[in-house]
């Protein structure tokens, strides 16, 4: 197979590449970077106005099927994915029934196999059932392709328990993902500050993600372990990884896309859609959010995607299901970031692939003659409306429902095939 | 807010759900006391009854327990003549499984005017109103910790009974600000009304996160927290604060906090005290005060009556308003679910 895209803007930060040129895949490879005028393939896109990148690894996502079919299949979530730009995807371990054992993860793997529209990079349960008790086979589930192990956003309150994870973690030189939020001081249902308290609803405190960081750093200095951070939200929580990082300490982090987009006054009217966990935070956190990623402070952008069926949502703010569903919106936010000169898509691009992919991978993907072809092709001022008849996505959780967006993905080429084609 | 007045009025600016003070301008405020003052010469003439609800059907749906507030709601309702039901939620189908959702769905399509709404999550009035049944009047009764609209007027109503306006009065809350519904709802009508020096009075435990912006000073000293207030207004602390490690104990509470009639000199010399009930004496209030001649409590709950049926037949009024120009345009309100 044989594809020409001509005249994109060819965006990869890895390579210090930002050109408007023309790219030629062949036999699943980048065959060729340049003005290719006279070259000819079987398929030839006119990419003008658009940005071709690396294609995007998601450091966290939720792909539900299994147990939760009402919510999304892991055919549905991984299309949406593609449609992302995303070919491969980091699921988090908190599946029905758990990524503890590796029949689950074997289930998953072929399940997104037979699918076809991305590859699994599975993190693994760091504890049997998330339950903070027994350890997880981790040697095992990593000998079956677990790249890395997570209690999700079930903290382990027993420091005993923790240590010896972080002790038989760094026995096999395993890297442990964490989602740090302290379980007693995040039982609320939004950002402690000035919207929670006036609508009456239990407030998480900036706190109960610094505390957490603070300790499972404490951890990983300890024990050698590669840490890396999911999720972050708070001013106040980007410090504490800058300060690790200067003092050395082998760890990484992330922040997902809602977080660098929202703040906690979009509850306002108990907005469900805007219900997630960890919780939205206030613009000054969205603020040191984005320097955390100018700056490199924060490595990469998640998706932190959680799709839901509509009843999740519909019941009181309390009582409603947590998480949103992102993939369909990932690139109008990002479009939206950029237009609003709060990130660049150079910037934007490097969260989102060479940074996740050293992460998870172990190394870069990258836009360089004789790579593997892992591409995604954005067109940047495409409009078009997010509604039942044009998302991927099962979940009908989609914060800008019926808005007019801008920017979608084109195409997305996965090992050099075509993934997703709009 | 713009969309919690919206919300909560017809588009020609009647109320047609009563879900919390904040949105609602202070005409709108002053309007439910005006016809709540007429209301409070109903419960003292020999046929308690006004015939302005009629042939309409309130259902009272408290999800949590109610004594008082249930009863007075049921009270004004039957004063304003409507046919109420109310249903006792631990018998009926939510706890055989069914969602707010769907019991709500089926109340409506037996043709309920009103509901009366207690719900132990925020906004969940708001949540019945706006997704559910926008077509059927909705009467916040406390959802969560946050709001008790009903509770907050009949205390506006107290006070304006008793001072005449809000403009320089100074109100002290003191208490359990942090689990207190009442509160809130009572910040946003004194300010909405004019009252500028509010007061929240209690320790750091007890007041919430960035309360400040709410435009409130706080006070963890209660002498100077009522210092020359015409105002005190008392919250019920619940015993199980204690167990919580909110408090250290009920008796160092009262040291610090409780109302008695030495610590009540220190507001102005015809300060009146105010307590939304049911009073633990000894533990915020001292017996002395709480019957004392400055005592407003049992007035509250007079009170309380006329003001319930003032925003039941507002709501009423303004629902059926509604629901007449929705059926004379063409797409008809059907209340289905919004996205």
């Amino acid at each position: 197979m044989s594809i020409i895209i001509r005249g994109a803007r060819l965006i990869d930060p890895s390579k210090q590449l930002d050109q408007v040129t023309d790219l030629h895949i062949k036999d699943s490879h980048i065959q060729a970077i340049g003005n290719l005028t006279g070259v000819r393939a079987a398929s030839d896109i006119d990419a003008k106005g658009m940005i071709l990148s690396p294609s995007f690894v998601d450091l966290h996502t939720c792909l539900r099927d299994l147990n939760q079919i009402q919510k999304g299949t892991i055919a549905s979530e991984t299309q949406a994915a593609a449609s992302a730009g995303f070919t491969h995807l980091c699921p988090s371990p908190d599946t029905q029934p758990c990524s503890d054992a590796g029949s689950v993860i074997s289930m998953i793997k072929n399940k997104v196999a037979a699918a076809g529209f991305c590859d699994l990079l599975p993190v693994a349960a760091l504890t049997k059932d998330l339950k903070g008790t027994q350890l997880s086979n981790m040697e095992s589930l990593s000998r079956a392709g677990c790249i890395g192990f997570s209690n999700a956003s079930y903290d382990i309150s027993d420091n005993t328990v923790l240590l010896r994870c972080y002790e038989y973690a760094a026995t096999f030189g395993l890297k442990v993902f964490v989602q740090a939020q302290d379980q007693q001081l995040g039982d609320g249902h939004m950002h402690a500050g000035p919207t929670a308290t006036r609508m009456g609803l239990d407030g998480i405190p900036v706190v109960a993600e610094t505390l957490s960081i603070s300790r499972h750093l404490q951890f990983m200095q300890h024990t050698g372990v590669s840490g890396h951070f999911n999720q972050l939200t708070s001013a106040a929580g980007v410090a504490l990884i800058r300060q690790a990082k200067a003092q050395g300490i082998n760890i990484t982090a992330d922040v997902g896309i809602a977080h660098l987009c929202f703040t906690d006054t979009a509850i306002e009217g108990y907005r469900s859609q805007y219900h997630v966990q960890p919780p939205l935070r206030a613009e000054s956190d969205r603020k040191a959010l984005l320097a955390g990623i100018k700056d490199g402070t924060l490595d990469a952008i998640c998706s932190a995607h959680q799709p839901h069926e509509s009843a999740a949502k519909c019941a009181p703010f309390a009582a409603t299901a947590t998480g949103m569903a992102i993939y369909d919106m990932l690139v109008p936010l990002i479009q939206g970031l950029v237009a609003a000169e709060d990130l660049t898509w150079a910037l934007a691009i490097q969260a989102l692939s060479s940074n996740s992919a050293t992460i998870a991978l172990g190394k870069t993907t990258s836009l360089a003659i004789g790579e593997e072809a892992n591409l995604t092709l954005i067109d940047p001022s495409h409009p078009w409306t997010l509604n039942s008849s044009s998302q991927l996505s099962r979940g009908t959780n989609q914060a800008l429902a019926n808005q007019q967006l801008k920017a979608r993905v084109k195409l997305t080429i996965k090992g050099g095939l075509t993934s997703y084609i709009m | 807010m713009s969309n919690l007045a919206d919300l909560q009025l017809t588009k020609s600016g009647e109320l047609r759900h009563f879900l919390t003070p904040e949105g609602l301008d202070r005409l709108m405020l002053e309007r439910i006391l005006d016809t709540a003052d007429s209301f409070v010469v109903v419960g003292n003439q020999e046929v308690k009854k006004v015939p302005l609800l009629r042939g309409r059907t309130v259902v009272n749906l408290f999800f949590e327990n109610s004594t008082r507030t249930r009863s007075t709601f049921e009270l004004a309702a039957k004063r304003l003549s409507a046919d109420v039901l109310t249903l006792d939620i631990k018998t009926s189908a939510t706890s055989k499984g069914e969602s707010l959702l769907d019991t709500l769905q089926n109340l409506r399509a037996m043709h309920s005017d009103m509901f009366v709404v207690r719900h132990g999550d925020s906004g969940a009035a708001h949540f019945i109103a706006s997704q559910v049944t926008p077509d059927v009047a909705i009467i916040n009764a406390g959802d969560g910790r946050h709001a008790h609209p009903t509770q907050a007027m009949l205390d506006m109503l107290t006070i304006r009974r008793n001072k005449g306006h809000f403009e320089s009065l100074s109100v002290a809350i003191v208490g359990d600000i942090l689990h207190s519904r009442v509160a809130r709802d009572q910040i946003h009508a004194l300010k909405t009304l004019g009252c500028s020096d509010i007061r929240l009075v209690g320790p750091n435990t007890l007041m919430p996160q960035a309360i400040d912006s709410m435009g409130v000073t706080t006070h963890n000293n209660m002498d100077s927290g009522i210092d020359g207030v015409d105002v005190v207004i008392m919250l019920r602390l619940q015993t199980e604060r204690m167990d919580s490690a909110f408090l250290p104990s009920a008796g160092e509470y009262f040291r610090l906090y409780g109302l008695t009639t030495e610590r009540l000199a220190q507001a102005k010399p015809d300060a009146i005290v105010m307590h939304p009930g049911p009073i633990n004496r000894g533990i915020e209030i001292e017996s002395a005060v709480a019957d004392g001649p400055q005592s407003m409590i049992l007035n509250q709950v007079g009170y309380g009556i006329a003001l319930r049926m003032a925003v039941m037949s507002m709501a009423m009024s303004g629902q059926m308003q509604q629901r007449q120009a929705q059926a004379n345009t063409p797409s008809s309100l059907t209340g289905k679910l919004r996205p």
